[in-house]
C-alpha cells in the first residue's frame, strides 16, 4: 500500500510537471472561457456600432413587378401584393419596380437590390436572387403569401364578407402538449453527446499516455530497477490510477470553468434551450457520469498499460494498441448511431450496456436519454467493477511478463502461455 | 548471514533456463557469478530478487526461506537505465522510497552517496545531461542508497574509466568490510579475481564449477610449464606441437600428464640454455574458458 501511494504520487507529479499536459489544460480552460464570454463580447461590439443604436436600420430592397403575361386587372392589384409581401418579409424593404425584367436582373447583379419577384399570374412567379443561400426561405414565404391571397380572392369573389374570410383563414387548431412518460430525448441529447465525447477523448488520450509511459520505462531500462523495487500490481495500479486522477482533474478544470464562466455571463446567453439544458444536468446523472467515467477509464487504461509493457520500442505502440482502439471506436459508433437514430433502447444497445468494454458509454447513454430499470444499472455496474478488477490483475501479470521481454513484440499466444506459467 | 540458492529450476515455455542451480554466498565476502551470455546469470539474479518465482527450489537466508520484507536488496542491473528526462534527486528519492525508506532518510542517504561519488553538482540536473560514466554512478546510488543487506552488481565496471573504476573498487571493498553479501556478475575476470573469495560458473543453465576460488585454483590441473629463453626456436623445434609461444614471448609447454612435471623440467634445464622455468599458475580466465568455453567439460554428477 505504501509503495502504491509512492508510485501514485510520483506518476501524478509526472502529469503536473508535463508541460504539454499543463499547456493543453490551460489552453482548453482559456478556450472555454472565451466561448462562454462570447455573447458578452458580441453585445459590446453591437453597442459600439453607431448603426445599431438607431431604429432606422437600412433594409435590403426586394423588388416586385409584373411581366406582360398578367391581365391589367390583376396587374392593378400590384400594390395589394406589395403590402402583403411587405408584411411577410419584415427584413426587406419591398418596392414596386417599374421597368423590364432585364433591368431588374441588372439591378440585382449590381447589388442595388437583394432580390426580385416577377409575377406572371396570381399563382406563378419567378424569384431572382444573386446567390441562393442554403437557408433561403423566401420562396416558401412567397408561396404562402400568394396562396393566402388567392384563397381570399376566390372566397370574396364567391360572396363571402371580409370578416367571414378572415375567420376562415385565421382559424386556430388547439393542440395538446404531449405528456412526457419517459425522458425528453431532445433535451438530453446535447449533454449526453458532450459527455460521451469527453469520455471518448479522455480515454483515448490518456490510454495512449499510459501505454507510452510504460513503454518509455521499458525502453530506457528504468524498468530493470523498478521491477526489482516494486510489485507489478502496485506499479500498474499506481500508474493507471494516477492517469485517471489526472484525466478527471483535467475534465473538472474544463467543465468547471465552463460552468463558472456560464454563470458569470448568464444574462448574455438569453434563453437558449440547448445551452440551458447543458448547464442543468441533473446531479444524479453527474454521479452516474463519474461512475462510468472512472470505471470505463480504468478498464481501458489497464489494457493500454499492459500493451505498453509488451512493446520493445516506442514506435511499436501504435500498431499494438490498434485492436484496442478499434474496439473502443466500435463501442463509440454504436452509441453515436443509436443516439442519432432516436432508438436508444435497441437490442444492440441493451446488449452493449452489459459488456464491460462498451457498457460505460452504452449504459450511460441509456440512463441519460431513456428510462432504465435500477436493477439493470446495478447489474451493469457490478459486471463492470468485477471486470475492472479482473482486467487490472491480468494487466499487472502481463506487465510483469511483458516488461522483461525484449526483442520482437511477443505474439499474443506467447503472452498467454507466459501468463499461464506465472 | 548466508544466502543460498538451492536446486533452482526454471523454464520459459519449452526452454529450460536453469537446471538445479545451487550456490552459497556469505556476508562479508564477495561472490562471483560467472557465465557466458545466456548462461542463466540474469535469470538466477531475478529469481533471487523475487521478480519471478522459480519452478522449484528455494532461496534461503541462513537456512530459512528468505523474507523479502526484512532482507533488503540492492541491484545494479547490467542493462543500465533510469528516467532520462527526470531530475536526478527526484528519481533517486523515488527509488529509495519504493524500497521502503522514509523521505528524509532517503534524501540524507542520497546526498551522502552523491558526495561520496563526486556527483553533488549534478543533484538537480536531468539524467540525460550526464556522461555515460556519470549516469552509471547515479545508477550505483539506486543500488546502495537504502543500505541493502545484499548488493548485486551486474557488470559493475563496464564503461567506467580507470579513475571511476578505482572509486567503485573502494566502494565495493567498503561494502564487503561492512559485512554485506556482495554478489558480482562479470566477464571481467581480473575484477572477480581481485574481489571474490568464491565463485560459481554457470554454463547452459547449470553450475559447472562452484567453490572457494583459492581451492579451485589449487585443485586445477597444473600441467603447463612456462619457459623463458634467449633462443626459443630450438625448443619450439624439438618439442613440436606441445610447445607454443605465449603472448609475451615466453614458451608454454603442455605436458601429457601432471606427473611428467619434474622429469620435463629436469630435461629442459639440462638440455637447453634457459633463463627461467616454472609451473604455469592457472588464471580464472583459463578456468572459465575450460568450463564455459565451446568445448566445455560436461558436468560431473
Amino acid at each position: 500500500m505504501n509503495q502504491f501511494s509512492k508510485i501514485l504520487k510520483f506518476e501524478l507529479k509526472y502529469y503536473f510537471k508535463n508541460k504539454i499536459f499543463v499547456g493543453i489544460t490551460i489552453f482548453l480552460v482559456v478556450l472555454i472561457a472565451i466561448v462562454m464570454c462570447f455573447p458578452r463580447f458580441k453585445s459590446l461590439f453591437d453597442k459600439e456600432d453607431p448603426a445599431g443604436i438607431g431604429t432606422s436600420e437600412e433594409l435590403e430592397i426586394m423588388y416586385l413587378m409584373t411581366d406582360n403575361s398578367m391581365t391589367t386587372a390583376e396587374a392593378d392589384q400590384l400594390e395589394m401584393y406589395r403590402e402583403a409581401f411587405s408584411a411577410a418579409f419584415s427584413n426587406y424593404d419591398v418596392q414596386i419596380f417599374d421597368g423590364e425584367t432585364e433591368e431588374l436582373k441588372n439591378q440585382i447583379i449590381a447589388g442595388n437590390a437583394a432580390s426580385g419577384l416577377v409575377m406572371k399570374s396570381p399563382t406563378e412567379y419567378t424569384y431572382y436572387v444573386n446567390s441562393l443561400s442554403l437557408y433561403d426561405m423566401n420562396t416558401q414565404i412567397a408561396d404562402e403569401v400568394l396562396q393566402h391571397l388567392y384563397r381570399v380572392n376566390v372566397m370574396m369573389e364567391n360572396g363571402m364578407t371580409q370578416e367571414q374570410v378572415e375567420e376562415v383563414m385565421s382559424v386556430q387548431i388547439i393542440g395538446h402538449a404531449e405528456s412526457l412518460m419517459g425522458k425528453d430525448q431532445a433535451q438530453n441529447f446535447f449533454y449526453t453527446y458532450i459527455m460521451i465525447f469527453a469520455l471518448y477523448m479522455v480515454i483515448l488520450l490518456y490510454g495512449q499516455m499510459v501505454s507510452t509511459n510504460v513503454a518509455t520505462e521499458k525502453s530506457s531500462r528504468a524498468m530493470e530497477v523498478l521491477i526489482t523495487s516494486a510489485k507489478p500490481t502496485s506499479m500498474m495500479f499506481g500508474k493507471v490510477l494516477a492517469s485517471c486522477l489526472a484525466g478527471l482533474l483535467q475534465l473538472i478544470a474544463v467543465f468547471g470553468s465552463a460552468v463558472i464562466f456560464y454563470n458569470i455571463n448568464i444574462d448574455y446567453w438569453g434563453n437558449n434551450a440547448i445551452v440551458e439544458s447543458v448547464f442543468n444536468i441533473p446531479p444524479q446523472l453527474l454521479i452516474y457520469m463519474l461512475i462510468f467515467f472512472v470505471l470505463g477509464f480504468l478498464i481501458y487504461a489497464f489494457l493500454f498499460g499492459a500493451i505498453g509493457s509488451t512493446a520493445t520500442k516506442l514506435e511499436d505502440i501504435n500498431t499494438s494498441t490498434m485492436p484496442l482502439i478499434f474496439l473502443f471506436i466500435i463501442a463509440f459508433m454504436v452509441v453515436m448511431y443509436s443516439m442519432a437514430s432516436g432508438e436508444i433502447d435497441n437490442i444492440l444497445m441493451k446488449v452493449c450496456s452489459f459488456i464491460p468494454f462498451t457498457s460505460p458509454m452504452a449504459m450511460f447513454t441509456r440512463i441519460a436519454m431513456s428510462t432504465v430499470p435500477i436493477y439493470e444499472i446495478v447489474i451493469s455496474i457490478s459486471i463492470l467493477v468485477g471486470s475492472v478488477i479482473g482486467v487490472g490483475i491480468l494487466s499487472a501479470k502481463i506487465y510483469r511478463v511483458g516488461v522483461l521481454l525484449y526483442g520482437t513484440t511477443p505474439k499474443f499466444s506467447a503472452i498467454v502461455k507466459a501468463l499461464w506459467k506465472a | 548471514m548466508i544466502l543460498e540458492l538451492k536446486d533452482i529450476e526454471k523454464s520459459f515455455g519449452p526452454k529450460k533456463v536453469l537446471t538445479g542451480v545451487s550456490f552459497k554466498a556469505e556476508s562479508g565476502k564477495a561472490f562471483g557469478l560467472l557465465g557466458r551470455n545466456g548462461a542463466g546469470k540474469t535469470t538466477s539474479i531475478r529469481i533471487l530478487m523475487d521478480v519471478f518465482p522459480a519452478d522449484s527450489g528455494a532461496v534461503l537466508m541462513d537456512g530459512a526461506p528468505i523474507d523479502y520484507n526484512k532482507v533488503k536488496l540492492g541491484y545494479l542491473p547490467e542493462e543500465r537505465g533510469l528516467y532520462p528526462k527526470k531530475i536526478i534527486i527526484d528519481q533517486l528519492v523515488y527509488f529509495a522510497e519504493l524500497k521502503g525508506m522514509r523521505y528524509r532518510d532517503a534524501v540524507r542517504s542520497i546526498d551522502y552517496w552523491l558526495d561520496r561519488l563526486g556527483m553533488t553538482e549534478y543533484r538537480n540536473k536531468k539524467l540525460d545531461t550526464l556522461s555515460k560514466g556519470n549516469q552509471q554512478k547515479i545508477q550505483l546510488i539506486t543500488a546502495l542508497a537504502h543500505d541493502p543487506h545484499i548488493v548485486i552488481l551486474d557488470e559493475p565496471f563496464s564503461g567506467l574509466d580507470p579513475v571511476n573504476a578505482m572509486l567503485l573498487k573502494d566502494v565495493v571493498k567498503e561494502q564487503i568490510a561492512k559485512g554485506k553479501i556482495v554478489l558480482f556478475s562479470s566477464h571481467q575476470m581480473n575484477y572477480i579475481e581481485e574481489f571474490c573469495d568464491s565463485i560459481a560458473i554457470l554454463h547452459n543453465g547449470k553450475v559447472v564449477l562452484n567453490g572457494d576460488l583459492r581451492d579451485i585454483k589449487r585443485n586445477y590441473t597444473r600441467d603447463r610449464l612456462v619457459v623463458r629463453t634467449e633462443n626459443p626456436k630450438l625448443l619450439l623445434k624439438d618439442l613440436g606441437e606441445s610447445c607454443t609461444e605465449g603472448e609475451n614471448g615466453d614458451l608454454i609447454i603442455k605436458l601429457a600428464a601432471d606427473t611428467e612435471k619434474k622429469s620435463m623440467m629436469r630435461h629442459i634445464i639440462e638440455s637447453y640454455e634457459i633463463d627461467e622455468i616454472k609451473v604455469l599458475e592457472p588464471s580464472l580466465n583459463d578456468i572459465f574458458v575450460e568450463y564455459a568455453g565451446d568445448s566445455a567439460k560436461e558436468v560431473q554428477a
